[in-house]
């Protein structure tokens, strides 16, 4: 490696966004190279120098401004259930008093059954997708941690009573990641959680999937199926094929 | 901005999403608008804004979505503030100016350390803003190059080509002997 190679790489090096094989060449040209070498710390310098700035940190009135926001009552999956729970039912019922003015104004046969069936589905939806995401951006994405399903079976029946399906398909390259219990459509529900390569997929035990179809939702797949007699909903953001070859190994009825 | 029955907000998922990354958030819009007043209000707008289209992070990266959020924010109060205010790098280059002039008479050694920081501080607050903004992505929050394209929605060799102009521009204003580029 000459100079004019190694130049336009000093700063990828520096950043460490240089692959391997390119370390190793431009650390050999480094090696002999007194010119690149200085190059390299006065880039060096320059990065000390904008580290020992001092740092901006978020005030703390920010923080309680934010704070005061996350307090509104919301729509929203509840993060602790007694005080939320008010909100949630707050807002249940200012949605249907919306729901109640519209169909008024539409003069339309209302039945008495409420929303719709597909505001519920889109409510539905939007809460799997939230739970599957904040699960995603969590430490981890599940509340017992385990490979073994005869652990995590018997913790869902512990905590809320219910025995989802749960299967062992690490030979099948989905291993069993473990569960949690996460809020959707106002329930308390099972969320069984398989990883597939570097992917999570989530299974709810959530109702509403016997005559749903499925959907897509910023590159996550919700899809309904029934599993051992019980709604379920399948969220992941893996690839067609995988999610079919899931589907199947799980069990899913249509 | 109202909020509109089919995107309302869902501040619990938004506060697991944002607020391990609020000192950066915070740094960033800091960089952008320069006072903290207006980098705390950007952050707030931000805030809502990311609860109100929390549905459209789509996994992934949620510093790099909360971060386009932020900057978008701190570039939409910007750019309806030019019109009639004068430009931000004015005024910061003015204060940063009467930073590095309150220590005339110091021995030249000690003057030199004294002012390297704020000299540095100086130089940056005049770099273009989209010079900056990627030096202070990069060395200040650590980002790697992925990260600052997803943020400001730029491929790589563009992230790439801005942060080694950016790096040129800060050796180069250093290098210059103190004073000379007043």
């Amino acid at each position: 490696m000459n100079c004019e190679a190694a130049r336009p790489q000093l700063e990828a090096y520096l950043d460490g966004e240089l692959d391997r094989s390119s370390v190793d060449a431009l650390e050999g040209h480094l090696a002999t190279c007194a010119a690149c070498r200085g190059e390299l710390a006065s880039l060096e310098e320059l990065r000390t120098a904008l580290r020992a700035l001092p740092a901006h940190h978020a005030p703390a009135d920010l923080r309680a401004r934010l704070a005061a926001v996350a307090d509104l009552p919301v729509v929203g999956m509840p993060r602790s259930a007694p005080r939320t729970t008010v909100w949630r039912m707050a807002a249940a019922v200012s949605s249907g008093i919306a729901a109640g003015v519209l169909l008024t104004i539409g003069a339309s046969q209302w039945n008495g059954a409420g929303r719709g069936a597909s505001g519920d589905g889109a409510l539905l939806a939007r809460d799997l997708l939230a739970s599957h995401l904040r699960a995603l951006a969590a430490s981890s994405a599940v509340d017992v941690v385990s490979e073994d399903r005869h652990t995590v079976k018997p913790w869902f029946a512990g905590k809320i009573g219910v025995s989802p399906p749960v299967v062992d398909l690490q030979a099948e390259d989905f291993p069993l990641l473990g569960g949690r219990i996460d809020y959707v459509a106002d329930q308390r529900t099972a969320v069984i959680v398989y990883g597939h390569r570097k992917h999570v997929i989530d299974v709810f035990m959530a109702p509403g999937a016997a005559h749903a179809r499925a959907s897509e939702s910023q590159g996550h797949a919700l899809t309904p199926c029934v599993l051992a007699g019980q709604s379920a909903w399948i969220v992941s953001d893996i690839d067609a094929d995988s999610l079919r070859r899931f589907r199947s190994l799980l069990g899913c009825g249509a | 901005m109202p909020p509109r029955a089919s995107a309302p907000l869902d501040v619990g998922l938004v506060r697991d999403l944002t607020l391990p990354h609020l000192d950066s958030a915070y740094n960033l819009a800091r960089w952008l608008m320069g006072s903290p007043q207006d980098a705390s209000d950007a952050v707030h707008t931000a805030f809502l804004r990311a609860a109100r289209y929390v549905h459209t992070y789509a996994g992934g990266n949620a510093r790099a979505w909360w971060l386009s959020i932020v900057r978008n924010c701190c570039l939409a109060t910007l750019a309806a503030r030019r019109p009639r205010d004068v430009s931000l790098d004015d005024m910061e280059a003015d204060s940063a100016a009467a930073l590095v002039a309150t220590a005339p008479d110091e021995p030249e050694e000690k003057l030199h350390l004294a002012q390297s920081a704020a000299r540095v501080l100086q130089h940056l607050e005049r770099l273009p803003r989209e010079y900056r903004e990627v030096l202070v992505l990069r060395e200040i929050e650590d980002a790697s190059y992925r990260e600052i394209g997803a943020i400001l929605s730029v491929p790589i060799g563009t992230v790439m080509s801005r942060l080694a102009r950016a790096r040129q521009m800060m050796r180069k204003a250093l290098n210059a002997p103190a004073g000379a580029e007043t």
